[in-house]
């Protein structure tokens, strides 16, 4: 997509934009419509988008595949290090209430570390897929 | 207030049953993909009034995602038909 000024103009403005709408959506999730999931299907949005409009070279130069590999299996061990840390302190698998010195703290820290852990994963997946379909068009 | 946005979503509604007719009716692709550019469009003005009646203070929220996704998926399916016609 060389010729195309006005998608790249348009892209290179909208991304930042996709991007800090993704990380309110991660962060504000326990307030409003949100959480992990969908925010990391918006960050891996942003992220496809660019890849489209200015080539897959370019976006595998940024985030290559073993690195969203890597990233992704770091957010499961994240979410099962939260999970096992809830068994050490004293509680239930999961349990959040011991993670800090009052429950409503450990509340928060827990929701946070979890949902950081899924919006990691599902980001890197959704890239991860997007770059396989590639692979599949280019093998025929 | 919430008569006036009553009376918008009626308005916004039967204009999307006239771009459904259009999407229809058309014969070229591009103009198909117009259409269903057109039609997300009006379905982010028209959850943005029912945000405006409804208690419901998230709905700006899923307008903007539902803008974002419509875009993505009109510059997507226009790239494909640009490769498409580009290797005929």
């Amino acid at each position: 997509m060389r010729h195309h000024t006005i998608p790249r103009i348009v892209t290179k403005l909208l991304i930042p934009v996709i991007l800090l709408f993704g990380l309110y959506v991660q962060f504000h999730g326990d307030f409003s419509a949100g959480g992990g999931f969908q925010a990391g299907v918006i960050f891996a949005a942003g992220f496809i988008l660019y890849n489209i409009i200015f080539g897959l070279d370019i976006g595998k130069s940024i985030l290559s595949v073993n690195t969203s590999k890597s990233l992704m299996a770091l957010g499961v061990i994240l979410y099962l290090m939260v999970g096992f840390l809830g068994i050490l302190l004293g509680g239930n698998f999961l349990e959040y209430n011991y993670l800090s010195n009052t429950p409503i703290n450990g509340q928060l820290l827990g929701i946070f570390l979890v949902e950081l852990g899924v919006g990691l994963t599902v980001s890197n997946v959704m890239v991860l897929v997007f770059y396989s379909f590639n692979d599949i068009s280019e093998e025929k | 207030m919430s008569e006036i946005s009553i009376l918008a979503i009626l308005v916004l509604s039967l204009a999307l049953v006239i771009s459904i007719f259009r999407f229809i009716t058309a014969n070229e692709i591009y103009t198909k993909i117009l259409t269903v550019n057109l039609i997300g469009t009006k379905i982010v003005l028209l959850i943005l009034l029912v945000g405006t009646v409804s208690i419901e203070k998230d709905f700006t929220d899923i307008a903007m995602v539902y803008a974002l996704i419509n875009f993505i998926s009109t510059i997507v399916i226009l790239k494909y038909y640009e490769d498409k016609e580009a290797s005929k």
